[in-house]
């Protein structure tokens, strides 16, 4: 089939809100409320930063992933970046100032930004050593690596990251204002829908200025990775038959352990570009902190059928559906109705469900596609 | 007349991308004959096997088997059926021992439990038809021979009325494919029947009743032995082309006894998947401009030299030397970057990535060592190759698994011949090609020999081609490497006599 991919994507993207509907209309909420939130934010300012951190993250598994080097470990490796940004701006360079000369202010985000990246090439590139030289599958491996990362940022936090001005919290100092990639922009209200919804898109544009320009590079880089250089050809064999690398007399181990550290680098970006940009500092627990983008990332890419055209698109949708899926745990009638059957607070793992099933649903059909399953008459 | 144990009418299968495999095929299989299916590569007969066994399902047509309309859903169907096949590799599980991988078979549909049974009933069937074989014997330590009977006993204990042989005797020499013709000759005897399917001609004409040869994906001749002639079927089955095929020895117009050494190997042993010598003590040397072609037959220790050469499997002891350079242990790159070529065994799955396209399969050698690729030389070298080999279709974006397997080989062949600047290393260099396009592929490996001076090493389970092409000729036989014998002045006998003492 010609577009059995996006037919496969749309499905599952459909099968996923049929079911949490389904779900919802199950416990007496009125789906219709349901799928009303879900579509209204594909039109949703709110999503922009979602949308472009899941972008970057989005090309980030998309390296190791081309591979066949199924790196569950975005998460691990944005926050071992978020750790050495962290250590770079709050223990090397910290300040009380409110603004500091502007090379300065370069020079700190710079060296931050740099660290960062090599703090996730070398954590991403830690998961390929061991997948290469010891054999161990990579899935589990990314996977520990995430929560060591979480620990290790935990201990920290407690220990030597735990800030002056925090009043008791477990968490580090705020970012200083000089090292803050965001730039604040005041919001206009018209009162008319469509003139508000767009310059909300501006605004969010603006202020996620930085992001956007990564995001461009990233892509740009991402490109010229995958239809230029030889190494992008490396890994793309490497994930279609690594023994025709092999009889070629390529190293499969170099070839993997650079496809992880260059996933992990990306991933590492992304990660000091989020603490510049919306973090602005890390708290204990970790793991409950960010939103799991690392996690969010792996369905980006998988919906994007490992296309570079499509991540951003793809990127959009997952967006779109998780404030969707928030913002529907949120209102009042569905925390009555888990009130009402006993399971009250249950509406924050309800969203989850939907997540679930997108996934399943996709992975189903796509085993039907990939082994052309056909039922046969007899 | 007796009616047909299995009948196929109207056969189509086509493929995505428009090819079609076969075009409304029918044949018919009697009891108690053997059929041949003869074609060139890409002629169909693979799918048209893969139907039978239940792999394909076909776009349109029936099959009858015992005048019943059936439909062969998957290859256990096909075995609960009585139809089975034996393929050109043996489908055995090397680790274990014969009966235990009969016991596999046997269970998975539903007949026995225990291993003393299998060995009883393996022993019933191999005094039935003279085979002698030991049940307890690992797998891995039968030869090629033994290996294809214990198939073959399989299929008995199967109870197969029909039995497909998938190129399975094809590369066997003609006193050892003879001693199968005894099992076959009382296994037909009993009112079975075997289909065979081949592109050697001789062998069809050695054993069938029956022919039909293949053209495209179309019957184009249905013949009884007794009126089949080997110009008659080889014009049936390459038209025009027939005219191209040659077996007459390629001459070299150089004196190479004056060429200096490329390749030195030294009492090489090697080691195979089980630990046991592979390859035994092997010396030779092959000089700028000469071909050493190594006869025997699949599984005496060919593969392994061959991968042990360009670096592929570790060396126990001994040494390769290339161009002067000590290369034991180094690793596939590093030969690879004095200017060796390789096709190995099973290409398919080691020489190409199938999910990428041709231009990126031949880049991802000739540009390894490259930051950037220079993607316009490399579509200039591909569009080379495509037109030079006639590889269709002729588009270097063409994905590689939408080629057929004679084209893909053309692929690989050509470009690792094109990569070759000091030796090539080869095995099976014609292997999936049809006769008209092998002839042209080894004149084009004569003419890279002697026109730049490279040292050709190949092995082949092809006779003709090893005396065709060779300027010596090497015996291959449990590790054990005998020779050089003169192509032109060694009897083939002797030869065929050490390939399976």
């Amino acid at each position: 089939m010609k577009y059995g991919g996006l037919i496969v994507v749309a499905l599952s993207l459909l099968t996923g809100i049929g079911v949490f509907a389904l779900f919802s209309w199950s416990i007496g909420i009125n789906p219709y409320y349901v799928i009303e939130s879900i579509l209204t934010t594909f039109i949703f300012p709110g999503i922009v930063k979602d949308f472009l951190i899941l972008s970057l993250l989005g090309y980030a598994l998309l390296i190791a992933f081309k591979g066949s080097l199924w790196n569950i470990g975005a998460e691990g490796q944005m926050h071992m970046a978020i750790i050495a940004s962290v250590y770079v701006t709050l223990i090397l360079f910290f300040t009380t100032e409110k603004s500091l000369p502007i090379h300065v202010s370069i020079g700190v985000v710079l060296l931050s930004i740099v660290l960062a990246t090599i703090a996730g090439a070398l954590w991403g590139g830690l998961a390929g050593a061991i997948k290469a030289y010891t054999g161990v599958d990579e899935v589990p491996v990314t996977l520990i690596l995430n929560y060591i990362a979480y620990f290790i940022g935990n201990i920290l936090v407690y220990g030597p990251f735990r800030g002056k001005y925090v009043w008791g919290y477990v968490r580090t100092d705020l970012l200083p204002a000089p090292y803050k990639l965001s730039i604040s922009v005041k919001k206009t209200i018209t009162g008319d829908p469509i003139v508000d919804t767009l310059n909300g898109y501006l605004v969010e544009a603006i202020i996620y200025s930085s992001w956007i320009t990564a995001l461009i590079i990233v892509a740009i880089f991402t490109y010229w990775l995958f239809n230029k250089s030889s190494l992008g050809l490396k890994i793309k064999i490497l994930g279609s038959n690594p023994d025709y690398l092999v009889t070629l007399g390529v190293n499969v181990k170099k070839t993997t352990v650079t496809a992880f550290m260059l996933s992990g680098a990306i991933a590492g970006l992304t990660g000091a570009l989020y603490y510049h940009g919306a973090l602005w500092r890390l708290e204990y627990p970790l793991e409950y902190q960010t939103m799991g983008y690392g996690y969010l990332a792996i369905l980006v890419t998988w919906l994007s059928m490992l296309d570079m055209k499509f991540i951003p698109i793809s990127a959009y949708i997952v967006s779109a559906l998780i404030m969707g899926s928030q913002r529907v745990s949120s209102l009042p009638v569905v925390r009555e109705a888990f009130a009402v059957i006993g399971l009250g607070g249950a509406e924050i793992a309800f969203r989850l469900l939907m997540f679930g099933s997108v996934l399943l649903s996709y992975s189903i059909l796509r085993f039907i596609q990939d082994y052309e399953i056909r039922v046969v008459k007899s | 007349m007796t009616s047909p144990l299995l009948s196929i009418t109207g056969i189509n299968k086509s493929f995505p991308g428009g090819v079609i495999a076969l075009d409304d095929v029918s044949m018919e299989f009697y009891p108690g004959e053997v059929t041949a299916i003869l074609g060139e590569n890409g002629a169909g007969k693979s799918t048209l096997v893969k139907i039978l066994y239940g792999i394909y399902s076909p776009d349109k047509g029936d099959i009858f088997f015992q005048g019943k309309r059936i439909v062969i859903g998957s290859p256990i169907d096909a075995i609960k059926k009585g139809i089975v096949m034996v393929s050109q590799i043996p489908q055995l599980i090397d680790r274990l021992t014969v009966a235990e991988n009969l016991s596999l078979s046997l269970t998975s549909v539903g007949l026995f439990e225990s291993m003393k049974n299998v060995r009883r009933v393996f022993k019933e069937i191999s005094d039935k038809i003279g085979i002698k074989i030991n049940p307890d014997a690992k797998v891995w330590s039968l030869n090629y021979t033994q290996k294809q009977l214990v198939e073959i006993a399989r299929a008995v204990l199967l109870d197969a009325k029909v039995l497909i042989l998938d190129e399975a005797l094809t590369y066997l020499p003609v006193e050892e494919r003879r001693k199968f013709y005894v099992y076959l000759q009382r296994f037909k005897e009993e009112g079975r029947s075997i289909v065979l399917i081949t592109h050697k001609i001789p062998e069809a004409l050695e054993i069938s009743d029956r022919i039909y040869i293949l053209r495209r994906g179309k019957v184009v001749g249905s013949l009884v032995r007794e009126n089949a002639t080997l110009e008659q079927i080889r014009e049936l089955m390459f038209g025009e082309a027939a005219k191209l095929i040659t077996y007459e020895r390629f001459s070299n117009p150089y004196e190479i006894q004056v060429g200096e050494p490329i390749i030195q190997v030294e009492n090489l042993v090697v080691e195979g998947e089980y630990g046991e010598i592979a390859v035994n003590k092997v010396s030779f040397k092959a000089r700028a401009g000469e071909i050493i072609g190594i006869a025997g037959i699949v599984g005496n220790g060919q593969r392994e030299l061959l991968e042990a050469l360009v670096g592929l499997r570790r060396i126990r002891s001994g040494r390769v030397i290339i161009d002067g350079v000590d290369v034991s242990n180094k690793g596939v790159g590093v030969i690879r970057e004095k200017g060796v070529g390789f096709i190995p065994d099973q290409p398919l799955r080691y020489a190409v990535s199938a999910e990428n396209t041709i231009v990126e399969n031949i880049a991802a050698l000739f540009s390894r060592q490259q930051v950037v690729i220079n993607w316009s030389s490399m579509i200039e070298i591909t569009n080379k190759l495509i037109k030079e080999y006639s590889i269709y279709p002729p588009n270097p974006n063409i994905h590689v698994k939408l080629l057929s397997g004679g084209n893909i080989m053309k692929v690989v062949v050509s470009r690792e011949l094109e990569y070759a600047t000091r030796a090539l290393l080869a095995y099976n260099p014609t292997r999936g090609l049809d006769e008209a396009t092998a002839t042209f592929v080894r004149k084009k490996i004569k003419e890279k020999a002697v026109g730049d001076k490279v040292s050709i090493v190949f092995a082949s389970e092809d006779l003709d081609e090893v005396l065709q092409l060779s300027d010596a000729v090497f015996v291959m036989n449990r590790g054990v490497l005998y020779g050089p014998f003169d192509p032109v002045s060694t009897p083939r006998s002797k030869i065929e006599e050490l390939m399976v003492m």
